[in-house]
């Protein structure tokens, strides 16, 4: 068995967040069309998830007065392309500290900052990726990031460890060396996924269903990875639009409150291979401290949105996030209890980046905010309360989302 | 993304330790103040913030830590070694102190976790390009 891990390891910590609870809400809530490779530009993307998350609230272009992307990215929405598309010549605050991935979760702290300071009033948070037109070129995706840095270049990839699904697979082995996870509960994890894709309009794979016997039927990518683990490489993009408590209650939608927020790091930064707790993410420093601000324990959680690149990574994070004790993610993921209407932990019910799009995260949290204004494709029966878990390497944070009482 | 990962053994964070490869030798940074083995490299050590890092050879047996089969080129210079097992190894002086390595002399099915191996080293080259050597790992039996 592994050596004892929790809160209190030293491979990593929680950010301090001020408490935010229920000072910022979630009005508005777009996705564009999420594809294959289909010659889109990324703005272009973000500027149709836009459009659509303005439409769902009423507000018009003029009303948003602050603009968050992802700073990591050199290809998203800028102010320019804002104003050209829309013919607006406003001032908007920017800020680079949002997007997808982890920053999906933490933006809402970032705008609660804003809108407090009165640097804003309204402020839409936008991720896009032409990732799979991209992919034809050669250009950008998941791996360019990691093949740039030194340390990578000198001692990773030279023996092959590269990319991501080779990093993943070897966490998994390690997994289940460590705890006896097994294909069948990686796979319940992919099914899962699958199933709610199946049923989501806008998802990837709507058309491609998936039992547990197939998967364990297809054979490995990187042993004892399939393609079914890994997420999808796709064009896409959402956007959601917050405000502050006051003005959300006059527009067209209920208000979803964010209701608490956490950030997590471990010190190995990107270098998964030297991570001291290679089997765990550093969820085990954001999700606590989410809960805290929220005031919620993790058996409130009514239906949980995860980034996942992979099905180990939805796994560890379910573990590492108090759903189940260390180690027995395997058991717990397993048959229906991860469906939609399976009575136990509602998972990815718009398919995640498994089987939704492989849009990091982003319209993880629209899911989350359809699920509890009670308009999911995969309606959670009565979903209170909702969380999305970010996972971007060194990072992970946890947004905790409330419905309108 | 460049055409072929061959590491720069001139590179001055890496240089020892492919200076080390050339002679057979599997070289860490270890700290002169309060002994701990320092990986990846840098400038101080992370447990006392000393400044006296000293480049060790050590013993270049290890325990696999686990590894990955990759079964279907996912990447281009590695296309024509598929299935290889990559991975990471546990040293014997310091079993937190992983190496990544590509595991050679056995099939991938004969690998298992917390089996004893050794560092071989041999060169390391892509298509027609220039050799670099490295430290590989094998069963140690």
């Amino acid at each position: 068995m592994a050596e004892m891990t929790g809160p209190d390891a030293d491979w990593g910590s929680a950010r301090e967040l001020d408490d935010v609870s229920h000072r910022v809400a979630i009005v508005g809530v777009g996705e564009a069309d999420h594809t294959r490779a289909s010659g889109r530009s990324a703005d272009a993307i973000a500027l149709q998830a836009v459009e659509r998350a303005l439409q769902d609230c009423g507000l018009e272009p003029a009303d948003v007065d602050g603009l968050m992307t992802s700073g990591g990215l050199d290809d998203q929405l800028t102010a320019e392309q804002f104003h050209a598309h829309f013919g607006t010549r406003h001032d908007l605050w920017i800020s680079g500290e949002g997007g997808g991935m982890a920053w999906a979760a933490t933006a809402p702290y970032r705008a609660a900052q804003a809108l407090a300071g009165g640097d804003a009033n309204v402020v839409i948070n936008t991720f896009a990726v032409a990732w799979a037109s991209q992919r034809d070129a050669m250009r950008g995706g998941p791996g360019e990031f990691h093949a740039r840095e030194p340390f990578k270049a000198q001692l990773e990839l030279p023996f092959g460890w590269f990319p991501q699904p080779v990093y993943f697979a070897t966490i998994a082995r390690r997994h289940m060396h460590e705890y006896g996870t097994s294909p069948h509960h990686l796979g319940a994890i992919a099914v899962a996924c699958r199933r709610h894709a199946n049923s989501h309009p806008g998802a990837v794979m709507r058309n491609k269903p998936l039992t547990l016997d197939e998967y364990l039927a297809r054979p490995m990518l990187v042993d004892p990875l399939r393609v079914e683990d890994c997420c999808l490489i796709s064009d896409g993009g959402a956007a959601y639009v917050m405000t502050c408590p006051e003005r959300a209650r006059d527009l067209r939608k209920p208000p979803v409150w964010v209701s608490g927020i956490g950030e997590g790091r471990s010190e190995a930064g990107t270098y998964w291979s030297q991570q001291r707790n290679f089997t765990s993410t550093p969820q085990v420093f954001s999700a606590p401290a989410a809960f805290r601000m929220a005031g919620i324990e993790p058996e409130d959680v009514d239906v949980l949105t995860l980034y996942d690149p992979f099905t180990i990574v939805a796994l560890m994070q379910i573990e590492d996030m108090g759903f189940c004790p260390k180690g027995e993610g395997g058991s717990f993921v397993v048959g229906d209890h991860l469906h939609f209407d399976g009575g136990g932990l509602p998972f990815n019910t718009h398919g995640g980046l498994l089987s939704h799009a492989y849009v990091l995260g982003i319209s993880h949290v629209v899911e989350v905010v359809r699920q509890l204004r009670g308009e999911a494709a995969c309606q959670v029966a009565g979903a209170r309360v909702g969380v999305y878990g970010g996972y971007t390497g060194h990072l992970a944070s946890t947004l905790v989302l409330e419905g309108d009482a | 993304m460049s055409a072929s990962p061959l590491p720069d053994p001139t590179l001055e964070i890496t240089r020892p330790f492919f200076e080390g490869a050339a002679r057979r030798e599997l070289r860490i940074p270890r700290c002169r103040a309060c002994g701990v083995l320092v990986w990846y490299p840098r400038p101080r050590c992370p447990a006392c913030d000393a400044d006296a890092l000293a480049w060790n050879t050590l013993s270049g047996r290890g325990t696999v830590f686990s590894f990955a089969v990759v079964r279907r080129a996912l990447w281009k210079p590695f296309a024509d070694r598929v299935p290889y097992a990559t991975g990471l190894v546990a040293l014997e002086e310091d079993r937190d102190v992983r190496l990544v390595t590509t595991f050679v002399h056995c099939s991938p099915e004969e690998l298992a976790i917390d089996q004893p191996v050794r560092a071989v080293f041999e060169p390391l080259r892509f298509g027609d390009g220039p050799e670099v050597v490295v430290p590989l790992f094998a069963p140690l039996a």
